[in-house]
């Protein structure tokens, strides 16, 4: 007989959770005031954030002009989306996200599954390996791809036709493959990191007993080790399914040369490329956008309503790994192959790119360090480079501190009014950042000139913050879905303060997910780029504005020298951040 | 990058070319910039290295520093509105396509009058000041050729000869249809061309793109034969490459940058002597060098040789906002 997943589950999430609930109400109950001022601040912060640049485009695509311009209210904007033209342009972009999310989560999985629970040699290099392709800025990957698999002369095609002797060019980037094709190199390893560590916090007695209960391994994975996975992966491919409708560059570089077309770049040309800008119809559009990818939200809310996920309890266990055999080295070899084609092969590109006069021309003639000179001797580049680390690390801390709280509160209390906050802070996350990023200039510079927030850093920091916020809330949300309340509650009845307990049960057990959700919010400024350009200003250049203007420049290579540069950070917080981890998890 | 600088500096200690009486009444302007301190410039330059070296160049010559904001042409005409609906005037002057200042008129009041510039006097036809803006450089665009993909008896000498069937499939193009240089050349060429010539051009089935300087790579690399349109000054700076532009014999399109005093400019005699500045013969020198026609007279010909053809290339347009929506209505016809 094969173990009942939702009995065992129940099994060990419904005690502790009573018991826990009991505690903490019991806290909570001598302490109502610090619960409404928490609850106040929370509200006012992500309602600034959130909620006021949002209303500024709500206001936008429900008036004939942008605010501050004389105009009328009326509902043009959603009658132009709501056309047969507009609705077949979303459909093809759901299409697409579906496309790219699907295959997206089960590369995810698998290599979540084989780098977190099994004995594949190098398991800890490899992590840090495939998941070097979501920190690449895509215009470079793109600029590889379209060398690498255009019909033409891409080197793909030309090994092929040498291999075969054929004449055929079976690889065509500019196509609805290609754009899929594009879009997964971010999805896979952006999902592999949302899940990889609700794959090795789990216990694994949940699996051992369907084991012993004599399901077999697939079954086991199948009906356990997945089912205990959902929240995290439903999160994750939501997260990574609404990312792929407002996904912008993959589309425009390869999706328009093949007639395809998909709501943002719509969206981008309604604004960038029309005169005048027709802001009403792209804030329709993207209002429209978010009424749809909110109800794939409450459906997911309410497919895991009811559900404890707890795996992480007060009893002791050591992650399990399963022994492969021989085995290990086919998983090894696909992890491998999963590196080399989505980093080696782009990356080879930019690199050798690097080195030459013209990226994709390698003459010896052509070889120069000019490149490097002019990206290390640019006083700009290190301006930018100084304003977005910092930035990047004061806007991702803060972030993940305040989407720390705001999961918390979600997933650990039963406050009223935690849905409110939980909803405003997953707003953002379901605006397209074109858009977003002309709520926050309109938001932003028509506040009080009493509040000196326009044409500061201050203003790239809070539009950063607030993007980040629901990536750090869904990071947070699904650690602390995991962590059993008899932990904290074993805390308490020590003796320990509410504080005690934060720092030493609650934050010490969540920090794996806490510091890779920091990375991910981390990059995420590096790479922002639709607020900063309407945001920044002379003094507060960051390096995506930086990098936007040497590409409009024609210098591809020093683009490439920089995004070489984001590779070498990413490698060393990764090594940072997985050294000083693994004996934390490992203790656990 | 650096030669540029050279050449701007070398211009700067040429003098300028007021006449002596001009330069008395010119002077207290001078002065009062200098007072105000810096000048807030709001562009869409990106950060080209010819208009850094005319910054630089300023900046050297009146000591007055220059704050440039970059972004992208609707970005620019958004953010300068949004400031000034807020009460907040930060920019003095803004550098923008005449569409783009026509634009701005018709929608409200954010540019000032241009006050009296004594270079504009020196303006060569057919480029001329209105009473809101003046041009100081214009962005031509021609055919893009890849050297060993097109033998020089096929070279193409016209626009027309885009139509010939050899070419069929191995055009690449910016976009048409929406806003941006394909659109403008297909604009400026409906007109120049005839009624006929769009319609042929689509027959060949030109591949659109929508990022032009790594497309001119593309044509390098031999992916295509042609693109269309590929703007002179983007070319410069791909010495080396297989690839060439031809200027067609009807001339070139061209897209015409203005410069314009925004609207309470904190400080107005900086922005009247940058604009002043930007139509002195050694900045239109340094934009001629970067293979951009001159706006004034007496520069085209003090030009280097490599960039003679471009600085005396013929020229035709500008595209006309009137007829914007129709035209990208017609090439969305034309181009499903």
């Amino acid at each position: 007989m094969a173990l009942s997943v939702d009995d065992r589950v129940g099994e060990v999430g419904k005690a502790p959770v009573a018991a826990g609930l009991q505690v903490r109400l019991r806290r909570l109950q001598t302490g109502p005031t610090s619960r409404a001022t928490a609850l106040v601040v929370l509200v006012a912060v992500l309602g600034f954030l959130s909620v006021y640049p949002l209303s500024m485009l709500l206001y936008g695509s429900l008036h004939s002009t942008p605010p501050g311009m004389a105009g009328t209210f009326n509902l043009d904007g959603y009658q132009q989306v709501l056309t047969p033209e507009s609705l077949l342009t979303l459909l093809n972009t759901i299409g697409i996200s579906f496309a790219k999310t699907i295959p997206s989560v089960v590369l995810a999985v698998m290599l979540a599954w084989i780098l977190a629970r099994t004995d594949t040699p190098f398991r800890g290099t490899l992590e840090v390996l495939v998941t070097l392709p979501f920190f690449i800025p895509p215009i470079l990957t793109a600029m590889a791809w379209g060398m690498l698999g255009n019909p033409q002369v891409g080197l793909l095609n030309q090994l092929y036709q040498w291999i075969t002797g054929s004449t055929d060019s079976p690889i065509n980037v500019y196509s609805y493959g290609g754009v899929v094709w594009h879009m997964m190199q971010y999805s896979v390893p952006f999902l592999f990191l949302l899940i990889v560590d609700a794959f090795r916090a789990m216990d694994p007695s949940l699996e051992e007993a369907a084991r012993m209960c004599g399901a077999s391994r697939w079954r086991t994975f199948r009906t356990v080790t997945l089912q205990l996975m959902l929240p995290a992966l439903t999160s994750g491919a939501i997260l990574s399914f609404i990312r792929g409708i407002e996904n912008f560059e993959s589309p425009l570089f390869f999706g328009t040369p093949a007639g395809i077309r998909v709501i943002t770049t719509e969206i981008y040309d309604s604004i960038n490329q029309r005169s005048p800008p027709q802001y009403q119809y792209a804030t329709a559009a993207s209002f429209v956008i978010m009424a749809l990818l909110f109800l794939i939200v409450l459906l997911q809310w309410r497919l895991l309503r009811g559900r404890s996920f707890v795996t992480v309890s007060g009893k002791g266990y050591s992650p399990g790994v399963i022994k492969l055999g021989s085995w290990r080295w086919a998983t090894f070899s696909f992890c491998v192959l999963f590196f080399v084609v989505t980093v080696v092969l782009p990356l080879g590109q930019l690199l050798i790119g690097s080195f030459f006069k013209f990226f994709g021309f390698y003459e010896w003639d052509m070889l120069t360090l000019d490149h490097y000179r002019n990206v290390f001797g640019s006083s700009e580049f290190w301006r930018g480079f100084r304003n977005t680390m910092l930035l990047g690390l004061i806007g991702a801390t803060l972030t993940m501190v305040l989407g720390g709280a705001v999961a918390y509160i979600s997933v650990r209390t039963k406050w009223r009014g935690r849905s409110l906050i939980d909803a405003m802070a997953w707003l953002p996350w379901m605006m397209p950042g074109i858009v977003l990023g002309v709520g926050f200039l309109w938001g932003f510079a028509l506040l009080p000139h009493a509040i000196p927030i326009y044409g500061t850093i201050w203003a790239l920091l809070l539009a950063y913050i607030s993007l980040g916020t629901p990536l750090s809330v869904r990071v947070m949300s699904s650690a602390y879905a995991q962590l059993s309340y008899d932990l904290e509650e074993c805390s308490r009845v020590h003796g320990a303060s509410w504080l005690q307990t934060m720092w030493r049960i609650i934050i010490a057990l969540a920090w794996p997910s806490f510091a890779v959700g920091w990375v991910l919010v981390f990059f995420g400024i590096m790479r922002e780029l639709s607020a900063s350009v309407l945001l920044y200003s002379v003094g507060s250049e960051v390096l995506s504005v930086v990098l936007l203007k040497l590409w409009a420049n024609g210098n591809a290579e020093q683009v490439s020298v920089i995004g070489l540069m984001m590779m070498a950070l990413v490698i060393l917080f990764r090594w940072v951040q997985l050294r000083l981890l693994r004996p934390r998890v490992g203790a656990l | 990058m650096r030669m540029l600088l050279k050449a701007a500096i070398v211009a700067c200690l040429m003098g300028c070319a007021l006449p002596a009486r001009a330069q008395d009444s010119w002077q207290p302007v001078i002065d009062a910039a200098r007072k105000e301190g810096k000048l807030v410039i709001y562009d869409m330059a990106l950060g080209a290295p010819y208009f850094i070296a005319v910054l630089k160049s300023f900046e050297a010559k009146y000591g007055i520093p220059v704050e440039s904001l970059d972004l992208r042409a609707s970005e620019l005409a958004e953010r300068i509105r949004t400031e000034q609906s807020a009460g907040r005037y930060l920019g003095d002057v803004e550098m923008i396509t005449s569409t783009m200042i026509e634009e701005q008129r018709q929608n409200g009041d954010f540019i000032e009058k241009l006050p009296d510039i004594p270079n504009a006097r020196n303006l060569r036809p057919p480029f001329r000041a209105t009473e809101y803006s003046v041009p100081v450089f214009v962005q031509p665009m021609g055919i893009l050729i890849n050297t060993r993909l097109v033998k020089d008896a096929d070279i193409p000498v016209s626009w027309n000869d885009l139509t010939d069937p050899k070419w069929k499939g191995k055009i690449l193009s910016d976009d048409m249809r929406p806003l941006g240089s394909g659109n403008t050349m297909f604009a400026i060429l409906e007109h120049q061309m005839g009624a006929d010539f769009n319609p042929k051009l689509a027959e060949q089935k030109p591949v659109f793109s929508r990022d032009m300087r790594n497309d001119a790579r593309r044509v390098a690399r031999g992916e295509f034969a042609i693109y269309v349109p590929q703007i002179f000054a983007f070319t410069s700076d791909l010495k080396g490459l297989p690839v060439k532009v031809v200027v067609p014999k009807e001339g070139a399109p061209y897209a015409q940058m203005e410069l314009a005093v925004l609207k309470n400019a904190p400080h107005p005699n900086a922005a009247r002597l940058f604009i002043q500045h930007f139509l002195s013969p050694e900045s239109q020198l340094i934009y001629a060098n970067a293979w951009m026609p001159p706006v004034v007279a007496g520069v085209a010909e003090r030009a280097n040789p490599d960039a003679q053809p471009f600085a005396e290339a013929k020229l035709i347009g500008p595209a006309k906002l009137a007829e914007r929506s129709s035209m990208m209505a017609l090439a969305k016809k034309l181009y499903p």
